[in-house]
């Protein structure tokens, strides 16, 4: 046995250090757009690297067990009769509790302060959730979209996502920032982020706004793209879209009133719209940033454009 | 079956009684005679009291108090199990079979998620019909969980295990089973009604404000509750009580004491989940407004409430499994259970620490930020105690002569299972990290091996184990093994996917997905329809053992535990003779070991 004890020992460092190889090495991340994502995906990997060693430990006793001491049929004798063994028991224990005791330090802890340590925000976006929509403001610049189907980000700058609700709790999440923070009925919740890449929902689907707190039929496609720009194509991005507000396109600001009459309700509800399945059209969550991405246009004319509702990621959410 | 007629007649005619009262209440504050939902909920908390006076309370019970000759109803045979019976065994029995039946319709509901989800966009039901459906699996599953391995083996097992005649309150152990049926019956009327879409989380305000069939869920959970306090009560009051001479606390088989454990939890804690729904079905009806934040209420109060018994339900679940993989594991190395007393000590360190992790469902619901650290830290500790019994499992199996017969295989995956589920826990209780994967597949994939790769498995680990102790027939060993392989596989498959889903972007609880996760998806739902299959085995498996299977000595596996030192299936009271216990019960490879010795009775001497 004490043979088959080093034998079991060098295995576990042999499947330790494959799995530390992976652990450190794999790309295991869908695309990482901001700050926060890469650390909080260090902080994933972190907790692999130290996971492994208890993974591949209890594994190879598990496995090497098996293997080398299963009988053929029924044995004629019992095995030795060890009860306990202190030592190793306490010791067990004591390893234990130390990394859990690690793991609350770092990444726990630790990514805590990461994640609030800079509460200057240079630009404020309040998100108000809504079954089943959001509506976006950006207050620094007296622009809001009710019904919103993008929410437009500058690369490179602390934003601040204020976050409430108006019926029942939703939340908002951004795969590609590994954030999510949930908007609750009266509360106001808040998260901060930097974006750092100029990507959009259309390059890749995590770069999406997504509905993560179930709240009833049209949850799932409860979306809005999300566009990250250079910082002087926000700039004028924004100057385009107050020019809208100020030329009194009004239609262009309240989506919602427009869109009412596309109010999904009954389209997500209805069993007959879509028994035809695999219709693209009505089945698919096909972010058309094209479409999405003028905010300020979302009137009718988008909708539209798109020729029904589906290929529109908003009027796709609340219908 | 006169029972079940008798509840039911009972049952509606307290329904309309009930309704009817609230009904009267109504009038003379000049409201309409049918409340709708008030109604409902009136009607329904009558029918239960009409139900269980049907089927066996006004027998056993009044007629006794008003010293009315009581006739007992007996029924000998298959038919006993159709009846308010206070035999353990039977009720077990009804435990286990009630709860499998449950389970297969739980996963028949996986099984029309998992073709919705087969590819993204809607393919056979709307966002509402999928989130029904979803909800519906969710609730089930947790009875089930919570239920079914407890009601099963701490009935029908535990008793003998301490050398006990019955539980300690018999009528008890009958009544509290028979709660479940008409939770079952109502959680199968919500489809009528529209179902729910709430999951079964149920969380406000979204219960306040969706289809009606809501309130059904809230009565469901709120009905089964008392299920699992009486069955809590009877299980602590038989272990402490019932125990055979020399039964010392440290000679508990460990099975006993993870039911112990997990009794004192449900004691405790299922108070809660009761006053979440009390209180989300008087915001819905009586226009309370405890978690409506526009009325002075608060939508956080509900999911504190709600974890605070539902966090020690899922040790409440995955306890006694835990317990019955012990058990099996060391019977099938034959080796002493090995850090016995180190295992003991986990199980009840897990119990403690459950009662102080509740808020790690919430790291993103907007509670106070730095209020998560505490939870944190309980939550990352209590990996602590539950690793002990990974050193108790592996330290059994080591050096020992391991009998790979279908309850090990099992007992065996239990472990492998729980490992993944286990350590995946750690990611989610950190809180940097939980940020990105609450609300995701991630988390679907992690409590699927917790509490179905752990407590299920153990299930049918125990079920296997046990089967001919309780039928007196062996199951076809082959077809068990060949079911274990195929669950195993299929398990794996379809739940590993899942993690890397949830870090992918894919939430829980949508009908449809971004079309990037189609593949996975596709991927998933193959494997499922795969594990579907493999339950269809098992039940073949198990309906022709029962009649064509080998018979079976008293210890097929020559376990050393008192179920094992009676015949197969057990006489009514268990034992010929009362058994003594002289040693503990894993003296395996010891020579001169005993755990029991059935003395002659005195008269004989
Ligand atoms: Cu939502
Ligand atoms: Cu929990």
């Amino acid at each position: 046995m004490k043979k088959d004890l080093i034998i079991a020992v060098i295995l576990w460092f042999v499947f330790t250090a494959v799995g530390e190889y992976w652990a450190f090495n794999a790309n295991m991340f869908p695309i990482a757009a901001a700050e926060e994502a890469v650390f909080l995906d260090d902080a994933f990997r972190l907790l692999i690297i130290l996971a492994m060693p208890v993974f591949t430990l209890v594994l190879t006793f598990l496995f090497f067990s098996i293997l080398r001491y299963r009988s053929k049929g029924d044995p004629d004798s019992d095995g030795p009769p060890m009860r306990t063994n202190t030592p190793l028991a306490a010791g067990w224990l004591a390893i234990t509790t130390g990394l859990a005791i690690f793991v609350v330090i770092n990444p726990g802890l630790k990514g805590m302060a990461e994640l609030s340590a800079n509460p200057n925000a240079d630009l404020v976006i309040q998100v108000t959730g809504e079954q089943w929509h959001w509506d976006v403001s950006y207050p620094q610049y007296d622009l809001t979209y009710q019904r919103a189907t993008q929410i437009a980000l500058p690369a490179d700058a602390r934003v601040k996502f204020e976050l409430t609700s108006t019926d029942v709790i939703h939340s908002l999440w951004i795969p590609a920032f590994r954030l999510k923070m949930d908007a609750v009925p009266g509360r106001d919740t808040s998260f901060y982020v930097t974006p750092t890449e100029i990507v959009d929902t259309e390059m890749d689907s995590n770069v999406r706004v997504q509905c993560a707190e179930l709240c009833g039929t049209g949850h799932a496609r409860m979306q809005m793209a999300v566009r990250i720009m250079e910082p002087d194509e926000f700039e004028a991005w924004v100057a385009e879209a107050k020019a809208m507000t100020m030329s009194g396109d009004m239609e262009g600001m309240d989506m919602g009133s427009s869109s009412d009459s596309m109010d999904g309700m009954d389209n997500m509800d209805s069993e007959s719209d879509n028994m035809d399945g695999m219709d693209s059209g009505d089945g698919d969550m096909d972010m058309d940033t094209d479409s999405g991405m003028d905010m300020d246009s979302g009137d009718s004319d988008m909708d539209m454009d798109s020729g029904s509702d589906d290929m529109n990621m908003n009027s796709d959410s609340d219908g | 079956m006169r029972t079940i007629i008798q509840g039911l007649v009972g049952g509606v005619i307290a329904f309309i009684i009930g309704a009817a009262l609230l009904g009267i209440v109504r009038l003379a504050f000049g409201l309409s005679f049918w409340g709708g939902e008030a109604s409902l909920v009136a009607g329904w908390l009558a029918f239960v009291i009409g139900w269980l006076l049907g089927v066996g309370v006004w027998e056993y019970w009044v007629r006794e108090w008003f010293n009315l000759p009581v006739k007992k109803f007996e029924a000998t045979g298959t038919s006993r199990y159709f009846t308010f019976c206070t035999d353990h065994k039977v009720v077990g029995i009804q435990y286990l079979v009630t709860f499998l039946g449950l389970f297969l319709l739980a996963g028949l509901l996986a099984m029309v998620m998992r073709a919705e989800l087969m590819a993204p966009g809607r393919n056979y039901m709307s966002g509402a019909t999928y989130n029904n459906v979803m909800s519906l699996h969710g609730t089930i599953m947790v009875f089930v969980g919570v239920a079914a391995t407890v009601g099963a083996f701490g009935n029908y097992i535990l008793p003998i295990m301490i050398g006990a005649e019955d539980m300690a309150f018999p009528r008890l152990n009958a009544l509290s089973f028979w709660f479940v049926p008409p939770v079952a019956i109502l959680l199968l009327a919500s489809v009528f009604s529209n179902g729910y879409d709430t999951g079964w989380t149920g969380y406000a305000t979204l219960a306040s404000s969706t289809r009606e069939g809501v309130i059904f869920y809230n009565l469901a959970f709120f009905t089964v509750g008392f299920s699992s306090i009486l069955g809590a009560v009877n299980i602590l009051t038989t272990v402490i009580a019932l125990r055979a001479k020399g039964m010392y606390w440290g000679r508990l088989p460990i099975f006993v004491w993870a039911s112990l454990g997990t009794a004192i939890l449900s004691l405790i804690f299922t108070q809660f989940i009761a006053l979440a729904m009390i209180m989300s079905l008087l915001d819905r009806v009586a226009g309370f407004s405890f978690f409506d934040a526009f009325a002075g209420g608060d939508p956080l109060l509900y999911q504190n409430v709600f974890w605070f018994y539902s966090h020690p339900a899922v040790y409440v679940m995955i306890l006694p499994g835990l317990g019955i993989a012990l058990e099996i594991i060391s019977v099938f190395s034959r080796k002493p259970l090995f850090a016995y007393k180190w295992a003991v000590f986990g199980m009840m360190g897990v119990v403690v620490l459950s009662a102080l992790v509740w808020a790690h469902h919430m790291f993103t619901s907007g509670m106070d930020s730095p209020l998560r650290i505490p939870f944190m830290i309980t939550t990352e500790l209590i990996s602590v105690p539950t690793g002990l019994v990974f050193l108790t499992a592996l330290g059994t199996m080591w050096g020992g002569k391991l009998i790979l017969k279908t309850p090990m295989l099992f007992a065996l995956a239990v472990i492998f299972n729980f490992l993944i589920g286990g350590i995946t826990g750690i990611f989610l209780s950190d809180v940097p990290v939980d940020i990105q994967l609450q609300d995701t597949f991630f988390v679907v994939a992690h409590f699927h091996y917790t509490i179905v790769g752990g407590g299920i498995f153990a299930l049918f680990a125990g079920i296997y184990y046990w089967y001919p102790k309780m039928t007196g027939r062996m199951y076809n060993e082959r077809q068990g093994k060949i079911q274990f392989w195929w669950m195993f596989i299929g398990f794996n498959l379809t739940f590993i996917p899942m993690f890397w889903a949830g870090l992918n972007g894919m939430n829980r609880r949508i009908a449809d997905y971004v079309p990037d996760l189609g593949n996975i998806n596709f991927f998933t739902s193959m494997s499922a329809f795969f594990l579907g299959i493999g339950f269809l085995l098992f039940v073949y498996n198990m309906a022709v053992s029962l009649k064509k299977g080998e018979v079976a000595a008293d210890n097929p596996w020559g376990g050393y535990t008192l179920e094992w030192q009676t015949s197969s299936p057990p006489p009514l009271e268990n034992f010929d003779t009362p058994p003594e216990v002289v040693g503990d019960p894993y003296g395996y490879g010891e020579p001169d070991a005993k755990h029991v010795i059935f003395p002659a009775p005195a008269a004989t001497d």
